[in-house]
């Protein structure tokens, strides 16, 4: 298969496999001007609606902390017509495999996660990209100690059409999706059912425990705990322990008028935050 | 956070009084109360007082009902059909008719009519944002405060609450008059979802940085602080104190015909019968039930040994007593941060417990305006609060 891409990208080298998951082949390759990148090749049985939706979305958002989409287009496999990325390679690993590698982050580096993490989100924002998936596999951690935010890939443009009708199934992850998402209210999924995700991810990363997964036994009861369970307040040894603390648990809202209006509005909080800690330390 | 005065049967006099002793006041108008001529002279008068500004509630809240009263004014439909109204000319015309009677007020901004709303339903949401866009479509020249007027039904159900400050954000208001009727027609709600609900939806729109007026008010409605909603509104009876759409339909008892004079004292939000002062003095602890100074002087003499129900408290004056300290309770409730605010309203709780607890156990009671049984809503309300947008309140306190 790697023999097969190389024939079809005479351009790239160091062709290596980085991931594999649901539609998805995810490479490692070396341009000749772009230097090292990711190459991802979508398979044709995916809906082309979702594929065209995460392009335009990584067209799009415009962020320091998104990896840029380089270049696409289509190629032709043994199994099909595939729709390609070629995307800037974020070198280090992902927040889960760092989690579990080095345990919960450090204070420090749970403020500069929601810091990072909220202004990927807040330029998805801007251009009204909703990422729908936010979790700590599609947070990346990079070698200089950045968070960078990936895979727009179940994302939706809210000037959009939905591609999922109310009521319908919906793709989500379990304990980091908000109510809103996982009961598929399609009308009131906007910018803040990221602002949840990223909450209870933050929440996990502080804490190396998940208030809705953990000893949950199936998706139905991680739901009903994502309902009916409460956050616990974050409290980390900050001098801005309180307000960091309402900050998240004002992400975790159960409705979405419970959290920040925007992730513009939760982003100047966090560089309050991070500001007045700041301050502090001098 | 401001007292306003909502209009009711008999208040003509006391707006003026209450607005001029005050140095100014909000008078929110009720034309069912009202003739038209009525309405123009007591918004004049009003006016001409230093600070005295009047809104207008429309009170278009039951329109296939007719009532006789609201019918006599300009701007209400001589036939109204849900089918055809709200697409054609018949809400243009109510639209316009009520800006002119506002602009003829001189109000300082456009309350829109809004139907009570017994099913929350997306016909319902499409009246309000009917009223709104024709009014923005007009161009009604001052703020437009939507009417949310909803059953108790209605307000109890969080999923609804949740949709109305959606509905909120997606056809902005410049401000919101919330009129939400009281569970089992109780006057002090022991209903803590009821409660939970009012303050989140309260909250809510505050958030969203308009002006909250909550109508048809009373003592319990204080916790509205918390939410730091602008301005609560009350009066004298009844059913200006807790929301009563039965009043504002054809079929239902016309006036007030309960004569009994209640004391309200401040300190335990509660009211007494002016024989339950009788009752206080002989077991003597008259004196708790005493509000803090100044007081009306025919309400002092009510503490000075005198057997109470001898001094013929009149109706009219315990009606100010009750206004004039629910207005000092009220302007007096917000404080500078929303923890201080937290504080100062869990304080005074706590006072009204202790205070009604032992007058309690003197035997001396005043249901059903008692607040004793009413402090366990207000204080789950504030936790509920408390847990889900204080976070937001305590940092966005300074610019609500």
């Amino acid at each position: 298969m790697l023999a097969y891409i190389a024939q079809k990208f005479p351009e790239l080298t160091n062709i290596s496999p980085l991931d594999q998951g649901g539609f998805k082949y995810v490479l490692s390759v070396s341009h000749p001007t772009d230097g090292e990148n990711v190459l991802k090749i979508i398979d044709p049985s995916s809906a082309p609606e979702r594929i065209d939706r995460e392009i335009l979305a990584s067209q799009v958002v415009q962020s320091p902390r998104v990896p840029r989409l380089l270049e696409t287009g289509t190629v032709d496999l043994p199994f099909g017509e595939c729709v390609w990325i070629r995307e800037q390679k974020i070198s280090g690993t992902s927040l889960r495999t760092h989690l579990s590698l080095n345990g919960p982050l450090a204070p420090s580096g749970t403020l500069q996660l929601t810091q990072q993490a909220l202004e990927a989100l807040a330029d998805a924002e801007k251009v009204k990209i909703v990422h729908r998936d936010v979790k700590p596999e599609n947070i990346m951690f990079d070698q200089e100690g950045n968070f960078w935010l990936l895979d727009f890939g179940i994302a939706r443009h809210l000037a959009m059409p939905a591609l999922t009708q109310t009521g319908a199934a919906v793709q989500c992850t379990p304990g980091y999706a908000p109510p809103e998402q996982f009961q598929n209210l399609r009308d009131e999924i906007d910018a803040r059912s990221d602002l949840f995700a990223l909450g209870v991810t933050i929440y996990e990363a502080a804490t190396g425990k998940h208030p809705f997964r953990d000893g949950a036994t199936s998706p139905p009861e991680i739901f009903h705990r994502t309902v009916i369970q409460a956050v616990p307040p974050l409290v980390l040894p900050l001098q801005q322990s309180e307000s960091f603390r309402d900050l998240i648990g004002a992400l975790v809202g159960k409705r979405r008028d419970l959290r920040p209006r925007t992730v513009a509005e939760a982003l100047e909080w966090v560089n309050e935050i991070i500001a007045a800690e700041s301050l502090g330390e001098h | 956070m401001e007292l306003y005065l909502q209009f009711g049967y008999g208040m003509m006099e006391h707006s003026r009084v209450l607005v001029q002793d005050w140095g100014g006041g909000n008078v929110i108008l009720s034309p069912r109360d009202l003739s038209p001529v009525q309405l123009a002279n007591l918004a004049g008068d009003l006016q001409a007082l230093p600070e005295g500004e009047v809104l207008l509630d429309p009170q278009f809240y039951l329109p296939h009902s007719n009532h006789s009263k609201l019918a006599r004014h300009a701007y209400w439909p001589n036939g109204y059909s849900t089918g055809t109204f709200y697409s054609g000319p018949p809400l243009r015309t109510l639209i316009s008719e009520l800006i002119s009677i506002n602009n003829t007020l001189g109000t300082r901004a456009f309350i829109l009519p809004g139907l009570y709303a017994t099913d929350f339903t997306e016909q319902w949401l499409s009246t309000q944002r009917a009223f709104l866009e024709e009014s923005r479509r007009q161009g009604a020249e001052r703020p437009l405060y939507q009417t949310i007027a909803i059953s108790s039904d209605v307000c109890r159900n969080n999923e609804n609450i949740g949709r109305l400050i959606g509905f909120a954000e997606s056809y902005p208001a410049d401000g919101y008059y919330i009129v939400c009727e009281h569970p089992r027609e109780a006057y002090l709600v022991t209903d803590s979802t009821w409660m939970s609900n009012l303050l989140d939806l309260a909250a809510g729109l505050k958030l969203l940085g308009t002006h909250v007026i909550i109508g048809y008010a009373n003592q319990q409605t204080l916790i509205a602080a918390l939410a730091k909603v602008d301005a609560i509104a009350s009066g004298t009876w009844m059913n200006v104190r807790a929301f009563a759409p039965g009043k504002f339909d054809d079929n239902s008892d016309e006036e007030i015909r309960a004569p009994t004079t209640w004391y309200y004292c401040a300190p335990g939000l509660s009211e007494y019968k002016i024989p339950t002062l009788d009752t206080a003095l002989r077991v003597g602890v008259l004196n708790d039930l005493s509000c803090p100074a100044p007081v009306l002087p025919e309400v002092g003499r009510l503490f000075s040994g005198v057997q109470p129900s001898t001094l013929g408290l009149s109706q009219p004056t315990s009606f100010r007593h009750y206004l004039d300290h629910l207005r000092r309770q009220t302007t007096g409730m917000v404080q500078n941060t929303f923890d201080d605010t937290v504080e100062a309203y869990e304080t005074m709780l706590d006072n009204v417990e202790n205070l009604v607890t032992n007058l309690r156990a003197h035997r001396i009671r005043g249901n059903p305006r008692d607040f004793s049984e009413a402090v366990a809503a207000n204080r789950e309300a504030l936790a509920a609060l408390y847990a889900t947008r204080g976070g937001i309140l305590r940092r966005r306190w300074g610019n609500l």
